[in-house]
């Protein structure tokens, strides 16, 4: 399975609305193809719209189909330079500030991503995650088994990893855990994303890697707790009962008309959802986990006394 | 029986987030454009909107009034504490986050006494290193609990700037209303301002679409009468332009200006 697509909805459902002053804002030299193809897709559907200019008709202008309309701007594919002039010129839009904006971001939506670099290791479904979470603000995260990756020591991820699924050699599997560790970058950069992290008790009492890396483990979140931008809740086993078992990622972006995506992983494969009718059940889950779960100060003494108990 | 660690009645439940009537603050997150807000929300903030079109610019407006007051008071009053009641979801520009970009060491307490305001708040509204942000979990009605937990925060000796902005309509009674304020504004020391913005009865479509959402199921707002809403500020001195409509409050140059709101007031009034 690759990405679980529904047609028309999954990773698709941009709203219209929004200004160009969204488009400026978006830091499109950080978010990578996915989001940005997104954006500068949503961003032509727009000015279409206002033009009142037809996808077949748009078609046309670039030598193409409609379908090819459909899915530039639904973020799905690519863009030529000149196939961006030619639309800016259809519908109208003759500011230069703007379409050098447009074509800068549609450049960049061409580039590779940081992680292209690992894509031997890279499943197919995982790839757009790795664009998404680059480029988004806000992760919210709940993990019922395992430590989130974003926030596992290096001896964690690799203990993980290789008693995985797959059947990796020790090569792969470094290069793995290599990918998870530059992944967490994004936590220490300048205007960083912030993360709000809910993890059940269970994930931190199994001692994945033995009980002195489970140990190193616990201290790292306790020490990442205290970055600004880092919200760690865990869910304490005084709970009793959860609502879901399965890890659960929403991910919110700076730019408003953006919606926000649940990344749901599954055995081998990925569900990506970004409809308001698919994702409030996720985000109900999460504030219903966020709600329960320690407080950031109560986390802080569980941590501690798991790390003692450990 | 002894409740004991152990035992399944210590067990702690679940809150429950009710998702089948609309909620206030997660309506107003959807007005501001927010995705903290379920489709309940958005059906009751969408018909809100069909009957009254100018909500949208209204709820901007009194953030943009919330904003510019609290600027006004960390820098021209020089107020570093702030008791903010009626939180709200976590938006663009939050009361800490203004405040701490002009002096980093304000001390701000949230009061809510939803539990998704205050998972959010908790977790988002986080202070800098050189101040402290703190949250109560109280409700309007229960003054005595917001202030004696805002004490382990804020210094009741020194000023403190209260921010009621578009909750005191959940009191409807106006005995009540003002008694709050009494004892809110008693416990504040001289020096101390009062930050308040309300949607008055004026408009018949903004009345329908007031009484129309509150047949809804939410909890209940009361639009009051310019006057109500003047007196809460008795024995206070209104900072200039007094109590006027919150989008002409020293009114700032901004990208984001938009239509004047006659239907929502807001004022700063400074405590003798």
């Amino acid at each position: 399975m690759a990405i679980a697509a529904d047609g028309e909805g999954v990773m698709g459902a941009i709203q219209a609305g929004g200004g160009q002053r969204d488009a400026a804002a978006f830091d499109y030299r950080r978010a990578g193809p996915t989001v940005s193809r997104m954006v500068v897709g949503a961003h032509l559907r727009r000015l279409r719209e206002v033009a009142q200019v037809t996808r077949e008709q748009a078609a046309e202008a670039i030598r193409s189909s409609d379908s090819k309309i459909s899915r530039l701007e639904l973020g799905r594919t690519g863009f030529k330079p000149r196939d961006v002039t030619d639309l800016l010129a259809l519908y109208g839009v003759s500011d230069e500030d703007e379409c050098a904006t447009l074509l800068a971001m549609a450049r960049q939506a061409n580039t590779q991503g940081w992680w292209h670099a690992y894509s031997d290791v890279i499943p197919g479904w995982l790839e757009a995650y790795l664009g998404l979470e680059a480029a988004a603000s806000l992760i919210r995260s709940y993990e019922a088994h395992f430590v989130p990756g974003l926030l596992q020591t290096r001896d964690y991820a690799h203990a993980l990893i290789r008693a995985g699924l797959d059947d990796l050699s020790e090569a792969q599997v470094d290069r793995r855990v290599d990918l998870r560790m530059r992944r967490q970058q994004i936590l220490h950069q300048p205007a960083p994303p912030r993360l709000w992290a809910v993890i059940d008790e269970a994930a931190l009492r199994r001692p994945i890697g033995g009980a002195a890396a489970m140990r190193a483990q616990l201290r790292r979140l306790i020490e990442t707790a205290e970055l600004p931008n880092v919200t760690i809740q865990v869910l304490p086993f005084s709970v009793g009962g959860t609502p879901v078992g399965m890890p659960i990622t929403v991910l919110r972006f700076p730019e408003g008309e953006l919606p926000d995506v649940v990344y749901a992983e599954q055995l081998a494969g990925a569900l990506y959802l970004d409809k308001p009718a698919d994702t409030d059940l996720y985000e109900h889950v999460m504030n219903r986990l966020g709600t329960a779960a320690a407080p950031q100060k109560a986390t802080a003494a569980i941590l501690s006394r798991i790390l003692e108990e450990t | 029986m002894p409740v004991t660690k152990d035992s399944p009645v210590s067990r702690t439940p679940f809150p429950e987030i009710d998702i089948t009537v609309p909620h206030s603050a997660r309506v107003w997150n959807y007005w501001l454009g927010g995705k903290d807000n379920y489709a309940v929300d958005r059906a009751a903030g969408d018909q809100y909107r069909e009957l009254f079109p100018q909500i949208v610019d209204t709820a901007r407006a009194a953030r943009y009034f919330l904003a510019r007051a609290v600027r006004f008071l960390v820098g021209e009053a020089g107020v570093r504490q702030f008791l903010d009641i009626g939180t709200g979801l976590p938006t663009v520009d939050n009361t800490h986050e203004i405040a701490q970009r002009v002096a980093p060491d304000s001390r701000i307490v949230y009061v809510d006494n939803d539990p998704l305001v205050l998972a959010h708040a908790r977790a988002l509204l986080t202070s800098t290193p050189e101040g402290t942000t703190d949250y109560i979990d109280a409700d309007l009605r229960d003054p005595a609990t917001i202030l004696s937990s805002a004490t382990r925060t804020l210094d009741f000796s020194q000023p403190i700037g209260l921010f009621l902005i578009g909750v005191f309509g959940h009191v409807p009674d106006d005995d009540e209303a003002r008694s709050i304020m009494r004892r809110l504004l008693d416990a504040l020391p001289s020096g101390s301002y009062l930050a308040l913005a309300d949607s008055i009865n004026v408009g018949d479509a903004h009345r329908e679409a007031a009484r129309r959402y509150n047949e809804g199921g939410p909890v209940a707002y009361r639009l009051r009468s310019l006057e109500q809403i003047a007196g809460f500020f008795d024995g206070l001195d209104l900072v200039e332009p007094g109590l006027v409509a919150v989008s002409r409050w020293r009114p700032e140059l901004s990208p984001f200006d938009g239509p004047h709101v006659e239907t929502t007031l807001g004022g700063v009034g400074r405590k003798p």
